[in-house]
Order: C-alpha cells, then sequence, then structure tokens
C-alpha cells in the first residue's frame, strides 16, 4: 500500500514510524496502536525489526489489537532466543489469540526449528489447536536433554485429542526431574495404555514429591478404577493433607468396605478439606456403620464439613430406608 | 464564596524526564480522564485527583515514564 | 459556547460491555443505518470491564446447564421477584454471545479436550467460566467495533433523553473536555451507562475507591427516571464482601479450586458458596457481628507453590493492581488473610436487582426507549447478561426504528437543559464537587447502609430532597469538572430512589441487600412483588406494586429456600 491510499489521518504516523529519532518511533507506534487501522499492518510488521525493543513491543502488541492472520508468520520469527524477552512474552501472547487450526502446519514448520525458546513457545501454542497430528512432531522432545522440553511436550500431550494412548509418557512418569514428572502424572490421567493405572498407583505411595502424589491422586480420580483402591487407602495416611485430601476425593468414586476405617480416620483429619472430602465418601459408600463418626462431625468447626457430613447420613439413612421398604 | 488550595498526594506520578511531549497515549485511555498535559512543558501530569488505579497510563506509557501508586487514603 | 448538532438512527449511551454489543448488533442486522455509541470516557478503556475481567459468571453451556436450570436458579438466589423471561433470555442466548466472542478472539479457558472448562460457584450448577487470557476484552471489543463502522464518540456525557409526544427523539449532553453543548437526534435510544457504583461512601473516605469503575455513577438510572420510565427493584442494594479499603473482589472464585476460602477470624468456614447473593451477605454481616469477625480469605494453609500459582492468576487479572496494594502493607499470602469487609451500597441489576424496568426485549416503559447491562432490571445478570441485553436491544431498537422519523427537539426544552447543565460554571467560585458529593455520599452510608431503620431512612430522605439547594451551590472551572457536577446531580437522584424504595417495601427480602429491622421477616403475601417507581404527572416520585410476571419455568419457592448455612 502506497502512502497515497492511506487515511490521511495515518499518513503522518507511518511516516514517523520510520524516523531517525527513536522518542518519534515510539510516539508512532503507540499512535498506530491506537488507531487501530488494518491499513497499516504491512507497516508494523516492518517495525516488528526495529533496533528497539520497545519499538518492537508496541508493534507487537498493535498487530495483536488487529488479530489480522496475516501477522501471525511475522509474529512467530518473534519468538526465539536471540529476541528481547519483553517482545517474545507478548508476541507469545498475541498468538495464543491469534492461532486457529489453519496455522497447524505452520506452527509444525517452527516446532521444528533448532531453538529451545522458539520450541517450547510453539509446543505452548500447540494446545490452542487440540490436532493429533502433531504427535508425531511432538514425540521427539519426550526424549529431550532438556527437561523444560519434556514438560511442555508431556502437557501439550494432553490437549491432542483422540490420543488415548502413548507409551513415551509413561517413562516420565519416573523422570529425573519433579517438574517432569508432575506433569507427566497428570497426562496419564488421560491416558488408557495397560500401565497407567499401576504407575498412577507406584507414583501416588511411593514418589518423594508431595505434588507428584496429590497429581496421581487427582489422576487416580480421573481414572475411577477399583484397581486403585489398595493404593488410594494407603495415600490417606499421606504426611501431605492435599495428598489425603485428593485421595478422599478419589475414594468418592470407587471405594469398597476395606478404606472405612482409614476414612473414619480421616474424619478427624487436622484440614477441614479432608474431613469434609472423607465425609461426602463415607456417604456414598452408604454403610450404616459409620453413622456414629458422622454424627459426631456435625458440630465441626467448619461449615462446610457440617452440611456435607449431614447430607451423606442423610444419604445413608436414604439407602437404609429403601432397602427396609424392598 | 471563600475557596482554598489543599496539597493532596496524587496517586499518578510522571517522571518528566522520559515523558515526551508528541505522545498523548496515557491521556486518552484514562476512563477518568484525569491526565493532562502542562501546556508550559508538554508533560503529562495528574491534574485531578480522581484515580481508580486501574494501571492503563502506566502500561500504554511507551517509555515507563509513569508510576501509579495506590491513592493514598487507601494504601 | 459550541452547539454540535447530530443525527443518528439508534443512539447508545455508554460504550461498555453491553453498548459495544448492541452497536454491533445493530450493525450486523442493518449495514446501512446509523449506529453512534457515546461514551464519557474512551471505548478502549471504559465501563465496569476497564480494567479487564477474568471470568464469566452467567455461562449457560449445552451439556452442562440449561436455561431453563439457570433461570429456576436466579429465581431462588433472587427470592422470586423477577421477570423469568428476561432471565431466561440470558440463559437462551448467553451461549452464542460466547460462541461469537470466541470467534473475535476472546480465549475462554478450556480443558484438555477443548471443551469449555465451567466451575461450580453458584450453590446448585456449574455457570462459571474462567478467562484467563481474557484481560484485555476492552480491546477486542473496540475492534470489532471499528470492523462493523459503528461510530464512536468519545468524551462526550449525556446529561439527558429527549421525549416527544411519549416517545424518544434523542438526547443532550456536553464535551467533556471542549464543553460543546451536544444535541442528538436518534430515532431510537439504548441506556447502557452501567451501575450507580459511586452513591455509598467507601470506607476509605475516597471518592473513586470504588468497586465499580467510578465513571458509572448511575447516570443512566437518572436519565431513565427523568425521561418518565419505571425503575424496580431499588431497595435490592448492591453489597459486596471486598478486600478491605482496596474495594476489589478478593474473587475467592478464582481462588477456591486451588483450595483457598472465606474464613472467619478463627478459620474457619461460616458459608458454604462463594457466590454472591443478599443471603451470602447476611451470612458474612451475622459473622461479622458475633464475635468471630473479621473474615478473611484464608490461603495460608496452602503450599508455596499453590499460592504463587494463585497470585499468577489474581496479579494479571480483573484489579492489576491488586499486587501493590499488598505490598505496601507487607501483606504475603503464605502468612497473612486477605481482610475482607462489606462494601458500601451500590445500584446494579449486573450483581443484584436494582434497575430500570425492562421485558425481554430490553424494552423500557418509555417507546424507543431501551436499558442494558448493568442497570437493566434482569438480576445476577453479570457480563454474559450485559452482552446478550445488548444484543437485545441492538436487534429490537433497529426493528422499532423502521419507519420512524427524526423529530425536531422543543427549543424551550434545550434552553432549560443547557441553562441546568452550565450553571456550575457560572459560579467557578462555588462549592467543589468534591465537597457536595463527599457530604451526600456519607449521608447514604449514614442513613441507607444496612441494617435498614425507618427512622433513619426518612432523615435520609428528607436530606437527600433537601439537597436539590445543595446542588445550586456546587461551582466548576472547566467541563471537566462540571462533568463531575453532573455526575454528583445523577446520584442524588440515585439516593432518593434509594431511600424511597427501601421506605416502600415494608418486608426484608435479598439477605442484607433489604434487611428492615422493624420487618425482618420476608412477606410474601402482600411483597411478592416488585416496588417500582417512576417520576409522576407532577414531578414527584411515585412508588407503586407490580405484579411479577407468571413464571415460565415452576419453580416451588416453600420448599427451595436459598440458604448458604444450612445445616
Amino acid at each position: 500500500m502506497t502512502y497515497s491510499e492511506l487515511d490521511p489521518e495515518v499518513v503522518q504516523w507511518v511516516e514517523m514510524l520510520q524516523s531517525p529519532d527513536l522518542n518519534d518511533r515510539l510516539v508512532a507506534a503507540k499512535t498506530l496502536q491506537h488507531l487501530g487501522d488494518e491499513d497499516t499492518i504491512e507497516s508494523l510488521i516492518v517495525a516488528l525489526k526495529d533496533d528497539s525493543p520497545k519499538v518492537q513491543e508496541i508493534a507487537v502488541m498493535a498487530l495483536w489489537e488487529m488479530a489480522n492472520p496475516i501477522a501471525i508468520p511475522p509474529l512467530l520469527k518473534c519468538l526465539g532466543s536471540t529476541q528481547p524477552e519483553a517482545v517474545r512474552v507478548e508476541a507469545l501472547a498475541a498468538l495464543k489469540e491469534m492461532v486457529s487450526p489453519d496455522d497447524l502446519l505452520t506452527l509444525l514448520d517452527e516446532v521444528q526449528i533448532e531453538d529451545e525458546t522458539v520450541q517450547l513457545n510453539v509446543l505452548i501454542l500447540l494446545r490452542k489447536i487440540h490436532d493429533a497430528q502433531a504427535l508425531p512432531y511432538i514425540a521427539p522432545f519426550f526424549e529431550s536433554k532438556s527437561p523444560a522440553l519434556r514438560e511442555a511436550a508431556v502437557v501439550t500431550l494432553r490437549y491432542l485429542n483422540q490420543v488415548v494412548r502413548f507409551e513415551p509418557a509413561l517413562a516420565l512418569a519416573s523422570d529425573e526431574s519433579e517438574e517432569v514428572r508432575r506433569s507427566a502424572i497428570l497426562t496419564l490421567g488421560h491416558l488408557s495404555d495397560e500401565a497407567v493405572v499401576p504407575t498412577l498407583c507406584q507414583a501416588l505411595t511411593t514418589d518423594a514429591d508431595w505434588q507428584v502424589r496429590r497429581n496421581a491422586a487427582q489422576a487416580l480420580d480421573l481414572q475411577s478404577t477399583p484397581a486403585a483402591i489398595g493404593a488410594l487407602t494407603s495415600a490417606l495416611e499421606d504426611e501431605h493433607w492435599q495428598v489425603r485430601k485428593f485421595t478422599a476425593r478419589a475414594l468418592q468414586r470407587v471405594a469398597d468396605d476395606t478404606v472405612i476405617p482409614s476414612l473414619v480416620k480421616a474424619l478427624s483429619d487436622e484440614y477441614s478439606d479432608v474431613r469434609r472430602d472423607a465425609a461426602i465418601a463415607l456417604g456414598n459408600l452408604g454403610n450404616p456403620e459409620v453413622l456414629s463418626a458422622l454424627k459426631q462431625t456435625l458440630d465441626d468447626p467448619d461449615r462446610d464439613v457440617q452440611i456435607f457430613s449431614g447430607r451423606a447420613i442423610q444419604k445413608i439413612q436414604d439407602k437404609l430406608a429403601e432397602t427396609t421398604h424392598a | 464564596m471563600a475557596l482554598t488550595t489543599q496539597r493532596v498526594d496524587v496517586p499518578v506520578i510522571v517522571d518528566e524526564s522520559k515523558c515526551l511531549e508528541k505522545c498523548t497515549a496515557c491521556i486518552e485511555v484514562c476512563p477518568l480522564d484525569v491526565l493532562v498535559k502542562n501546556p508550559e512543558t508538554g508533560k503529562a501530569y495528574m491534574k485531578y485527583d480522581e484515580c481508580w488505579f486501574c494501571l492503563p497510563c502506566e502500561k500504554e506509557c511507551p517509555t515507563n515514564a509513569i508510576t501509579v501508586q495506590i491513592p493514598f487514603l487507601l494504601r | 459556547m459550541n452547539i454540535q448538532n447530530l443525527q443518528t438512527d439508534f443512539l447508545v449511551i455508554g460504550g461498555g460491555t453491553a453498548g459495544t454489543m448492541a452497536g454491533i448488533k445493530a450493525k450486523q442486522a442493518n449495514p446501512d443505518a446509523d449506529v453512534l455509541i457515546l461514551e464519557k470516557a474512551n471505548i478502549r478503556r471504559s465501563g465496569a470491564i476497564a480494567m479487564g475481567m477474568d471470568g464469566v459468571n452467567t455461562a449457560v453451556i449445552p451439556g452442562n446447564s440449561t436455561p431453563e436450570q439457570y433461570v429456576r436458579e436466579i429465581t431462588i438466589a433472587n427470592d422470586g421477584i423477577l421477570n423469568q423471561k428476561s432471565v431466561y433470555q440470558t440463559g437462551r442466548w448467553g451461549y452464542e454471545v460466547i460462541q461469537e466472542l470466541e470467534s473475535w478472539g476472546v480465549k475462554f479457558q478450556k480443558d484438555h479436550e477443548g471443551n469449555y472448562d465451567l466451575k461450580q460457584v453458584h450453590r446448585v450448577g456449574k455457570y462459571v467460566l474462567p478467562m484467563p487470557e481474557g484481560k484485555d476484552l476492552k480491546k477486542i471489543l473496540t475492534r470489532q467495533v471499528k470492523r462493523h463502522k459503528v461510530r464512536v464518540t468519545n468524551r462526550v456525557m449525556a446529561t439527558r433523553v429527549m421525549v416527544k409526544d411519549g416517545r424518544v427523539i434523542g438526547a443532550v449532553g456536553f464535551d467533556v473536555r471542549k464543553g460543546d453543548f451536544v444535541v442528538i437526534q436518534a430515532k431510537a435510544v439504548v441506556l447502557c451507562t452501567g451501575a450507580c457504583g459511586r452513591l455509598g461512601l467507601p470506607a476509605s473516605g475516597y471518592l473513586y475507591g470504588t468497586y465499580e469503575n467510578p465513571t458509572n455513577a448511575g447516570d443512566g438510572y437518572s436519565m431513565a427516571y427523568h425521561a418518565g420510565a419505571e425503575l424496580t427493584n431499588i431497595e435490592c442494594f448492591q453489597i459486596n464482601p471486598l478486600i478491605k479499603d482496596y474495594n476489589g473482589p478478593a474473587c475467592a472464585y478464582v481462588a477456591s479450586p486451588f483450595g483457598a476460602y472465606t474464613a472467619n477470624a478463627e478459620g474457619n468456614r461460616f458459608i458454604n458458596c462463594d457466590y454472591w447473593s443478599g443471603q451470602m451477605m447476611l451470612e458474612t454481616w451475622k459473622e461479622l457481628n458475633s464475635g468471630k469477625g473479621p473474615v478473611h480469605l484464608k490461603m495460608y494453609h496452602l503450599d508455596d507453590d499453590t499460592i504463587s500459582e494463585i497470585e499468577r492468576v489474581l496479579w494479571a487479572n480483573e484489579r492489576p493492581s491488586r499486587e501493590r496494594f499488598h505490598e505496601g502493607r507487607q501483606e504475603n499470602y503464605r502468612t497473612h488473610g486477605v481482610e475482607m469487609n462489606i462494601s458500601e451500597i451500590g445500584l446494579c441489576s449486573g450483581h443484584s436487582a436494582s434497575g430500570v424496568w425492562v421485558n425481554e426485549k430490553a424494552e423500557t416503559t418509555v417507546p424507543g426507549l431501551y436499558a442494558a447491562g448493568d442497570m437493566a432490571s434482569v438480576p445476577h445478570n453479570y457480563m454474559i447478561g450485559a452482552f446478550v441485553s445488548g444484543r437485545l436491544s441492538g436487534l429490537n431498537a433497529m426493528e422499532y426504528v423502521q419507519g420512524i422519523d427524526h423529530v425536531d427537539p422543543d427549543p424551550a426544552f434545550l434552553e432549560a437543559e443547557k441553562a441546568r447543565i452550565y450553571a456550575p460554571m457560572n459560579r467557578p467560585d462555588g462549592v467543589p464537587h468534591t465537597q457536595v458529593e463527599y457530604k451526600l455520599r456519607r449521608y447514604v452510608n449514614d442513613y441507607l447502609q444496612p441494617p435498614k431503620s425507618p427512622s433513619n431512612m426518612e432523615i435520609g430522605l428528607a436530606a437527600f430532597e433537601r439537597y436539590h439547594d445543595t446542588l445550586d451551590l456546587m461551582g466548576a472551572r472547566d467541563p471537566h469538572e462540571l462533568m463531575r457536577c453532573m455526575e454528583v446531580h445523577f446520584i442524588r437522584d440515585c439516593a432518593e430512589m434509594a431511600a424511597r424504595a427501601s421506605l416502600y417495601r415494608k418486608e426484608s427480602r435479598w439477605g442484607l441487600y433489604h434487611y428492615r429491622l422493624d420487618y425482618p421477616e420476608k412477606n410474601d403475601e402482600e411483597w411478592f412483588c416488585h416496588a417500582n417507581l417512576k417520576k409522576g404527572e407532577n414531578g414527584e416520585m411515585e412508588m407503586f406494586k407490580r405484579a411479577v410476571e407468571p413464571y415460565i419455568v415452576d419453580v416451588n419457592l416453600e420448599q427451595e429456600v436459598y440458604d448458604v448455612a444450612v445445616r
């Protein structure tokens, strides 16, 4: 587009964007951002390569606000390790809003660029697209030397629709990095390989990191299988209360009478969330033997515990009445 | 009627050494329209003590010349 | 003084959430029509969501809930007093709004499969949809306004809607920078000026330290009233549990999925539901008065990583200055609860139910006048409701304007309004608006803050009536000060409405929102109705009952008591 075709209101700013004076370029970029005239996109794309990181950053913001897909490829070029951090952060935020399934092939090209920063950012963007075609392209990162890339890849895997089995993810459950294990365990909650449940039970009961154990309880909640009852029962004694809390939650969906003593013990846990979630689990189990234990929590200092334990009692009594009538 | 001028601690502080004369970014985005240019210096300042501490002025400033404090009475 | 005369088919007063959507929808319905948004700030950053928004509260997504379930929940939460057909619209069209926003680039939180990641915050049902990356929603709306070629006039504040022969013919106002008198002829007008957020005075004493964007001074409540429209449920105040002094939301609903909760001084929960309602506020008020106060948002039982994650979400979102506030007080979530208290009162249908009466087409009782967003009486409507009502007003107004011609304004009206607006400029040494506003809002606190006592409210009402004379003492030295002066006029009108409506409804309802010490119980026999008000023939404020429209979704209010503290 030549100047003569531009709105007279914007021409002066487009010219000023090329001024040798940095302050002028800053004002011009900012003004163009506020004007939001799509005819200035080309000039703003050029400004992505300005000498000043601040001008680049404002150009990214301006292109983000216009949200024209033409700007996606040049913005992707702002994600690399040679870019100033502020520009990279802003460009990633912009692209998270702008990318669509149409950009899949472009992203898959970018993820093969030998630059860890680019690869990390593109793995994040692929989560916005949910396309299983990305799987072969993210697979190599499961064996990357970089823990950050292994972690990003296993998180992205969770976002790919239709992917239900992927063995390399299992290995990351015993990765040397806690961050990787925490994410891998959560992803396993969504997979159905045979080894998933035993792996999660193992992590729940033996991992040294409590957040890994907590995530394993959450993942087993998703899996919802009786095969996990044993591991969940012992995890009710975990030293960290959040592990106990999410374990009690998982036991709301699968449990049998063998868990009752541990759940009753959890009714007097130091943490109200554990007490509440244990009360719900006991209500769901429906065994009248626990009624007296539940009644003792009706004057719990925490309102939630009172309410949910009242409901659990009601549930057990309703079930009892039903069986008596039948 | 008798009026007096009171000193007030204002939330929006402009670093005049960084503020650009040609720029009006902060003034345009302020929902309460409390910022204006000093006609003598061309620098922005907070003319009216009516701030919602919402920060767009600070975020939009291309030279990081603006700092917004929580208004003194709330701080 | 310059006079600007403008003409448009459809005038949108207020370019916030509802207003931008009203303009866009009107242009989509009829691209040839002229649509003008009038905004007293700049639509890039204006309205209730000027700072950003971190989620939506009333998302009815297929597979998660139905419009019928949503109507039931709001019927119960609002103690039965509502027009179900209007509430149904929010449930009916909310999903389409979300999809359209998404097509414009707004990102809502999705789970790993790409489905909307809804959270339960209401007593029953999942309606809360986080948008952690949606903080700059206003930019996206501005872009769409531009793309749809809706005209925008920034920095002009409307002061009155013009009505002739019983229908709307436009509005008048002035340029808050240049001072020009602005007369706009329009075939239809929608008021979407947001809440009356500057009614009560915050405990900090800072006039603009409000929960709502302080530009939202009740402009539309006052303008609708003077145009002859009915208002409803004004006694159902907006009162929120907020971070003490900071006056922003503690965002228990953002932090609760991470394990945070609202607790009393002993660290125990005292309510079961973090969804804001009058009932929740009454429980909070009782707890504060029980010796177990103050109450706080409790996170100090959580671990460092979880708290860091909560901070990351909170700092980036609805109130970015929150981090600075805590820092200044050397408070840390790892060791300190976030002290909360009960806010000053406001009017806002987005949160409670007080607003300009509208039907399911967003029509007020004045032909050609529509209302949308926080100021339109659709209870608990929040942001999605604002979009839906904006949409309804835009689409219905485009049908209404067909075959309608512009009407010349009455010169006598224009002269009188010009004289009223500019009077403070003739008194540059008059009392500053800050002092006049401070005293007015202190009276609101002194006499209207619940629990409500009749003698107090009578004293308040007399003070608000006398305040007409005080307004005539106000002086302004520039158009900016003039804007603030005219906002004080709006606030006075809202204060009088709040006092009269609260005195009129002789029962208690909506928890703390309308808790009367002399009538502490709910009385369905006499008061299962709206308390409406309008400007009478003689220019005095009239109160009257309006029956609740027949329900379209069956709800048994006897059994379904909204109780957030049940045992």
